[in-house]
């Protein structure tokens, strides 16, 4: 991580940090000049650092250096003690880098391990339950009154696939190398690589014989008896598997070969470009793939073969060739009319024969070439349709069903289903269809030419004697015409044919997507928890759980919000302090809020306020009523402003409070005035021995009852109220003895100093 | 005021331990790579959907626009072809948009819900770091009276400084409780939050590809030809592209 996006702890820190980065030298100078410098700065010597200028040399970095020291210094940041631990803080970040980027490798190293770890572990744990299915529970089940039909159907080709499983682990166990060793990655893929043949070999046949494997235990399933049997023998057999149904185990090898390419992809992704076994490992990858790619070719190979070896319905086929675009041509005269308002011109001698096959001959290039555009569309959103993988995101819930599931399932999709589909799209469709356009050139042009031929036949036709050129023209025009006639509708009826039996295969194609997707996803359906639950039901299931989600991550944001995103607690700045004691004076500390997020007037007499500026209440509601609009004062500028953006602004004691008016003996009511926020302590003068009063301002007398103190002055109080009782004076001692009256909130307590 | 010659960077004692921001930093990261791959998922959904839909219109459009063309209208077995052929393209199609409409609920909007949850946890970051600078400053100047000669007016000063502290201070450590509570949950929650949405995923395409399996297996029974190997169909093919290349006035001359 480059750039980091959140706040660096601190900005001095960050530059030292930055000078420790630049340069194993520059730190070696600073050592060097803490050594010259012998009183390095504090706040009194400033002036230290034009020594620092002088002694270095006018090299970039120690200008660099110089000018950070100077800036260092000039904020006073750099005290004795931490120009030292500057260095060693410098140090220590590095140190703390290098310690995190060990930490970073060592838990892809872990990461990956475990993703190796999940490979070796769930083969072996996928061929013992293999074996378990085609040994234990197969023989149970033979031993049932009566067998089972078909049951060697069922387990034909099973063998094959635990055999080619176990000999794979067994290349493992007979390296004798262990996970955590950097040579296992290669004896696995090497293994693999050097198995792959035959994994092909055996999930080939496995593949494209499962549908019968289905087949077989619906007919179980038909008769409830034997149904209930089998799923005895099955509880039994393998009791500590939750398992309900032969499928569940025969289904596992259509699951394993699918899971080969993401286990492997996983592993790749946590390994460093620089491993050794990289290269083999993306090899094998890649092989993993590519079997995939070609199982699924040689199950709908098979398909296609054994299911149609039967076939009887040829009447497609019979009707694709019997289509005669001459017949078709003849029955529409309004063809000739299409001609005319292409051409603009109006030939003398109609031939509407001609004009019809010439017409239909137009409407056909027109479909090819809208037929064409329409299929590279198609692609042209597939190829987008791949490029985005979904698959790819890693939220770390790779312990989690429901997206190990989607990956798998996307994975498969994305990296070989589909580019099959669009091979097939590509070699049976595109292509047939491109070479079928170049081939409208030929006749199109010689359409042309033969109207060209015919408007100059036309001038001679009439004529009885006829020169050499004169007859060569009629000629032509007539065996042009004559060879169109008779190969147009062989043009256009091949031509036809050939559409509709690519919109046949491009049918087929989505059949058999369909199909390869429905095989994958019964590998998943025992998995998911919901997959058991109806169309309806599942869909009310899954909205409710997206709301219910929705609703919890409101309330945490709204926590979030709220409490840390809450009035600014800061220090004043002297202008926001100015700004207080003004509206205080004027309105009363209870009547100051500030404001939490910058404010937009939008409406007249709406003011703009910045994030954490003071203002005045003035009345709580504007003048319609509204209570979400209040009239501040901000200090000068007065407007309405949003309660929401508003806080009650607590003071601090900084600012000396107003003094209360003294209140004369003789009956002037005394006016209350609000000196402190409710949350400030009234002063409780008490004089207890590890405490001692002072004053906390300047206070100068103005009448005889007052006495006249100075800020840190000690004092004794003697009464804290005055002689109306008023709590708001305090009778002192001050030094010197002097007696007399100080407001009482100029006081201060403060712990007495041990030496007194 | 006058006793602030200069602002004050670290203080003395280390206010908060380096396990603790440590841990701090540790959780951020994690939530930070959260984010960043919720809105890559987002986005990647939202384009493949959108390819998706447009795969599915353009798929309409071929037998849309033959349909349309005369060409078929002259056979009337083409004609029932092509009709049958456009029935099941506008079906798949209504699937479609079916299944990316589930999506768009049950995946989609709440991929953007979620992300939209880390500006406010990004920020709530940035004020503790603020709070935390705030406190550290007070805490030097606070550090520095408590160095000096215990006279009247450095008390006062003194006792000001810590009231000015105390609620920074207290700020400070709220912010960072919530946060060090708060940050583990968040991250947590994910797992709950997107296994719906998952299952959801998966389940609108099975639904989707088992009315496509059903739909086009009838429409290739009355279609296509039965019984071809991909060869075969090239040969075939091939066999038609001949025959055409075969004609005299295919040759351009």
């Amino acid at each position: 991580m480059e750039v980091p996006r959140r706040p660096r702890p601190s900005s001095c820190m960050l530059a030292l940090q930055q000078a420790a980065a630049k340069d194993p030298r520059s730190s070696a100078l600073r050592e060097e000049n803490d050594h010259d410098e012998g009183d390095p700065f504090g706040e009194e010597t400033f002036g230290g650092d034009e020594e620092l200028d002088g002694s270095l040399d006018g090299s970039v970095e120690t200008s660099e250096l110089a000018g950070m020291n100077a800036t260092l210094s000039s904020r006073g940041s750099c005290s004795e003690e931490s120009s030292t631990s500057a260095e060693e803080e410098a140090a220590e970040a590095k140190k703390k880098r290098e310690e995190e980027e060990a930490a970073a490798k060592e838990r892809a190293a872990q990461r990956q391990m475990l993703a190796i770890e999940e490979l070796v572990h769930s083969e072996r744990n996928y061929l013992r339950l293999l074996r378990l299915s085609s040994g234990t529970i197969r023989n149970n089940l033979q031993k049932l009154q009566p067998p089972p039909a078909d049951l060697d159907s069922v387990f034909l080709d099973i063998e094959d696939v635990i055999d080619v499983s176990s000999r794979l682990l067994g290349l493992l166990d007979q390296k004798l190398v262990q996970p955590g060793d950097p040579r296992f990655l290669e004896t696995l893929c090497e293994s693999f690589l050097g198995l792959s043949s035959d994994i092909e070999a055996a999930y080939k046949e496995y593949l494209a014989n499962y549908n019968q494997v289905t087949v077989v235990e619906n007919s179980y399933k038909q008769k409830e008896a034997l149904w209930n049997d089998v799923v005895r023998v099955i509880k039994t057999s393998a009791p500590e598997v939750n398992a309900t149904s032969l499928s569940f185990f025969l289904v596992m090898p259509v699951q394993r070969i699918a899971r080969y390419p993401l286990l492997l992809q996983t592993i790749q992704k946590h390994t460093e470009k620089t491993h050794p076994a990289y290269a083999l490992l993306e090899r094998t990858a890649h092989t993993s793939i590519a079997l995939n790619y070609r199982i699924n070719e040689y199950k709908r190979f098979r398909e296609v073969a054994d299911k149609y070896k039967k076939t009887e319905t040829l009447t497609i086929k019979d009707k694709i060739y019997r289509l005669n675009t001459h017949s078709i041509a003849k029955k529409t005269a309004r063809f000739g009319q299409h001609i005319r308002h292409e051409t603009g011109m109006a030939p003398k001698l109609v031939d509407e024969e001609f004009d019809a096959l010439e017409g239909f001959f137009y409407v056909l290039e027109h479909g090819i070439l809208e037929l064409l555009e329409n299929v590279e569309t198609y692609l042209y959103h597939l190829q987008g349709f791949l490029s985005c993988r979904t698959e790819e995101f890693d939220l770390d819930m790779d312990g989690e069903k429901a997206p190990i599931c989607y990956k798998e399932i996307t994975t498969a999709l994305r990296q070989w289903i589909l580019p099959t589909f669009e091979k097939r799209m590509r070699t049976l469709i595109r292509k047939p269809l491109g070479a079928l356009r170049d081939l409208l050139v030929g006749p199109r042009n010689l359409i042309r030419k033969r109207l060209d031929k015919l408007l100059d036949y036309e001038l001679i036709e009439a004529k009885s004697n006829l020169s050499y050129e004169e007859q060569d023209v009629a000629n032509t025009y007539r065996t042009m015409n004559t060879l169109l006639l008779n190969e147009l509708p062989q043009f256009t009826g091949v031509a036809l044919q050939m559409i509709w039996s690519v919109l046949g295969t491009f049918s087929c194609l989505h059949r058999d997507l369909a199909a390869d997707m429905e095989q994958l996803f019964q590998s998943f359906a025992q998995q998911l928890p919901h997959s058991s639950m109806e169309r309806g039901a599942f869909r009310e299931w899954a909205e409710s759980a997206v709301l219910e989600g929705a609703r919890r991550l409101e309330t945490l944001c709204r926590s979030v919000e709220h409490t840390l995103n809450g009035p600014v607690v800061q220090p004043l700045s002297p202008s926001s302090r100015r700004r207080l004691k003004q509206l205080t004076d004027k309105h009363g500390s209870g009547k100051i809020y500030q404001v939490v997020g910058s404010v937009v007037g939008s409406r007249d007499l709406d003011l703009n306020l910045a994030r954490g500026e003071l203002v005045a209440i003035i009345s709580e509601a504007d003048t319609r009523g509204d209570k979400r609009r209040w009239l501040v004062d901000a200090g000068g500028p007065r407007g309405y402003a949003p309660s929401s953006k508003l806080i009650r602004y607590h003071q601090p004691t900084e600012d000396p409070p107003p003094s209360p008016q003294l209140t004369l003996p003789d009956g002037v009511t005394e006016t209350r005035r609000h000196s402190y926020t409710p949350e400030s302590q009234p002063m409780t003068v008490m004089s207890q021995p590890c405490f001692q009063v002072l004053a906390a301002y300047d206070f100068t007398a103005t009448g005889n009852h007052e006495v006249s103190v100075r800020a840190g002055e000690p004092v004794r109080v003697l009464e804290p109220r005055d002689k109306r009782g008023n709590p708001e004076w305090s009778l002192v001692e001050a030094r010197g003895g002097a007696r007399g009256y100080v407001p009482s909130n100029y006081l201060a307590i403060a712990p007495r100093p041990p030496h007194h | 005021m006058s006793w602030i010659p200069f602002k004050i960077g670290q203080p003395k004692k280390q206010i908060v331990s380096k396990t603790v921001e440590r841990d701090f930093e540790r959780e951020y990261d994690k939530l930070q790579k959260l984010e960043d791959q919720t809105k890559k998922l987002h986005k990647d959904m939202k384009k493949s959907t959108e390819a998706d839909l447009a795969m599915s219109k353009a798929a309409v459009k071929i037998s849309a626009d033959l349909l349309s063309n005369p060409l078929c209208e002259q056979d009337q077995a083409f004609l029932d072809s092509m009709t049958a052929l456009d029935t099941a393209m506008r079906r798949m199609d209504s699937f479609n948009q079916e299944k990316v409409n589930q999506i768009q609920k049950t995946v989609i909007d709440p991929l953007k819900k979620y992300s939209g949850v880390f500006p406010s946890l990004n920020m709530a970051v940035k004020r503790r770091e603020q709070a935390l600078q705030d406190y550290k400053r007070l805490q030097s100047k606070a550090e520095k009276y408590e160095e000096k000669e215990k006279t009247g007016p450095v008390m006062v000063k003194l006792h000001q400084a810590r009231e000015e502290l105390r609620p920074v201070r207290e700020d400070f450590e709220a912010k960072n409780k919530q946060l060090l509570d708060e940050m583990p949950k968040f991250y947590y929650s994910r797992i709950d939050y997107f296994q719906p949405s998952f299952e959801a995923l998966i389940r609108a395409q099975v639904v989707y590809f088992t009315e496509m399996y059903n739909i086009f297996s009838e429409l290739t029974d009355q279609i296509d030809q039965a019984g071809l190997t991909d060869e075969q169909r090239e040969r075939e093919t091939e066999a038609k592209l001949s025959e055409l290349r075969a004609l005299s006035i295919v040759a351009d001359d």
